[in-house]
């Protein structure tokens, strides 16, 4: 899972009621992508280019837990988000909806916005393409990383239901 | 093992979880609110396509709506009836109340089960010694609805140990908001949190409840308390179902221990933009406020409306201040009637709503202009989320809510409670 474009760089503690504003939590998934970060970056929306990364700082996707905020994003296309930490919903949310995310402590000292970017989740890695910096992150638990293959949660539940038996009685683990 | 290990390993059929393991556990409950749960709603029948596993387990409450404020919200409840109606899952229409007091009051959350819900503050019912925590739709349209079933990765675990005891007008709301600040935004991310200590022993229930509603802005994934026999008895009032007691064992139960001693406490206020932003009231009062609430999912308790009458009484509120009162359950709202705080806070000035999660996200009432501030006892502050994006919340106890309704300004308690 490898992904290289422009950067766009945000702040720490962004909730996810500045991901996508509450009063659009039912609007059509068009509406919220149109709308995604508007408050913070009106720009983003406008211009992000699919494969673009998403890099932002201390708990990022604070708030609420909706799965809207990383669908929206998701949606532009972008191909990671890169956080100094993610909030743990927001974390969950992003391996459940096939979007790669991660933490990645010292990224926000290092990138500029505007930086392209190459990153590689299963290695943790991000590479500075200006400066030539790599950056290391936290590795990704093994079961997240057949969750983002897999497609996210819901295609990997359907799996997991048919090879061990997730419908019956006994649990299946990843 | 601690009260979260060991409902974890219970519930995913294994002997022993260390923090770290990933497990698929069996899920007691699920709730869902009218919001959340439209949205899962349509992942669940129009992505996953199975039956409704374990209908008896999966709860709805209408509580950001207590009554559809246009056309499209009451055709977005109306689906959410039919669904409800499709799968035979439990329903709690417009005015039943706050989705975390309805699940609480009618025995859908009990100790040593597992709780989850698409609202993030599900994690307050660790206060009964359940392991709590919010998930996103995916996990339960994907995983809860059609298995019973989630995943978790088992937390590290914290002891916050509390001591000491307030001065007259100090809450435990003021507690838990300055303990917000000293743990931090993001100061305990994916981690359980155990309240304990004399603080919390000597507390009651609905003020218990306060401390693990906490645990999900500083990043926690779970807050619980062991239970004792306040828990039973509390449990005994409001459900005949069956649970088993878990408890920790201890002393080894937490990987580190944080101590706290909230003797000499003042009244708190957290300000926008953050719930990190927590400041003695000394320090912000003079600021103007329109709006005053006691609703949202941190307030609407009986015990906020008698803090917030206790200075009302005799008193009115400040011209231009409109004060919303929102209990968080019918139970609530009856008790108040009871005991006369119904008339005392209208007499007042203020205006009664119906139970229900209030202002929160401005679905119902309360939306402000950029101009506008309100002083609350909502959970969260972050800009936009009650109107404009440059209104003001300020977070503070239903003492320092009503104190400050009556002088139009950000206000101590202690000055009217002398």
């Amino acid at each position: 899972m490898q992904a290289r474009g422009r950067c766009w760089k945000f702040g720490d503690n962004i909730p996810t009621d500045q991901i996508v504003r509450s009063d659009r939590a039912l609007a059509s998934m068009q509406e919220m992508r149109a709308h995604v970060l508007e408050n913070l970056n009106p720009a983003f929306a406008r211009d992000v280019q699919p494969g673009d990364i998403l890099v932002a700082g201390r708990h990022f996707g604070q708030s609420s837990g909706r799965a809207i905020a990383p669908k929206a994003l998701a949606a532009t296309g972008i191909g990671a988000v890169v956080v100094e930490y993610a909030a743990r919903l927001f974390y969950r949310n992003c391996f459940e909806i096939g979007l790669p995310l991660l933490q990645c402590p010292g990224i926000t000292d290092a990138v500029a916005d505007g930086d392209v970017l190459a990153v590689d989740i299963e290695a943790g890695v991000v590479v500075v393409e200006r400066t030539g910096t790599h950056v290391q992150g936290e590795p990704t638990d093994p079961f997240l990383l057949t969750m983002l293959r897999a497609g996210g949660l819901i295609p990997l539940a359907a799996r997991l239901a048919g090879e061990e038996g997730l419908a019956g009685e006994e649990q299946a683990t990843g | 093992m601690n009260l979260v290990e060991k409902i974890l390993a219970r519930a995913s059929g294994k002997r022993a979880v260390a923090a770290g393991d990933i497990v698929v556990a069996d899920v007691d409950c699920l709730l869902l609110h009218d919001l959340s749960g439209y949205l899962t709603s349509r992942v669940f029948e129009n992505e996953v396509g199975r039956p409704m596993r374990y209908p008896d387990r999966v709860v709805m409450v209408f509580d950001h709506h207590f009554s559809p404020p246009t056309e499209d919200r009451a055709r977005v409840l109306e689906e959410n009836r039919a669904f409800a109606r499709r799968h035979g899952i439990h329903l709690f229409d417009c005015g039943s109340g706050n989705i975390h007091h309805v699940g609480v009051r009618n025995g859908f959350v009990r100790p040593g089960t597992v709780v989850v819900g698409s609202d993030s503050h599900t994690p307050v019912h660790g206060t009964l010694g359940c392991f709590a925590a919010g998930l996103g739709n995916n996990s339960h349209a994907g995983m809860v609805m059609p298995f019973g079933k989630a995943w978790f990765r088992v937390p590290e675990t914290t002891r916050i140990q509390l001591t000491g005891r307030h001065e007259k007008g100090v809450t435990p709301r003021d507690a838990a908001l300055w303990l917000t600040g000293q743990i931090g935004e993001g100061g305990a991310v994916y981690r359980a949190l155990h309240f304990a200590g004399d603080y919390i022993d000597e507390l009651d229930m609905w003020d218990r409840w306060l401390f693990p509603l906490i645990t999900i802005d500083v990043g926690a994934k779970c807050g619980f308390i062991d239970p004792d026999d306040k828990t039973l008895q509390f449990m005994s009032q409001l459900t005949g179902r069956p649970f088993d007691v878990v408890r920790s064992d201890s002393p080894s139960e937490a990987s580190e221990t944080m101590t706290y001693d909230v003797s000499g406490l003042e009244p708190q206020v957290a300000a926008s933009p953050t719930l990190g932003n927590v400041h003695p009231v000394g320090e912000l009062a003079g600021r103007e406020i329109q709006w005053a609430e006691l609703g949202g999912h941190g307030g609407g308790r009986i015990e906020d409306i008698r803090q917030a009458a206790a200075i009302l009484r005799g008193r009115h509120i400040a011209p231009g201040v409109k004060f919303n009162v929102v209990p968080s359950s019918r139970q609530v709202f009856a008790q108040a009637c009871e005991e006369g705080l119904v008339a005392d806070v209208f007499a007042a000035g203020c205006t009664w709503f119906p139970p229900s999660t209030g202002s929160n996200q401005a679905i119902n009432m309360g939306a402000m202009a950029a101009t506008e501030a309100m002083v609350s006892t909502h959970a969260r502050n972050f800009p936009g989320r009650n109107g404009s994006p440059d209104a003001m919340m300020y977070l503070g106890s239903a003492s320092t809510v009503a104190a400050s309704a009556v002088r139009g300004k950000l206000a101590d308690p202690r000055e009217f409670l002398a």
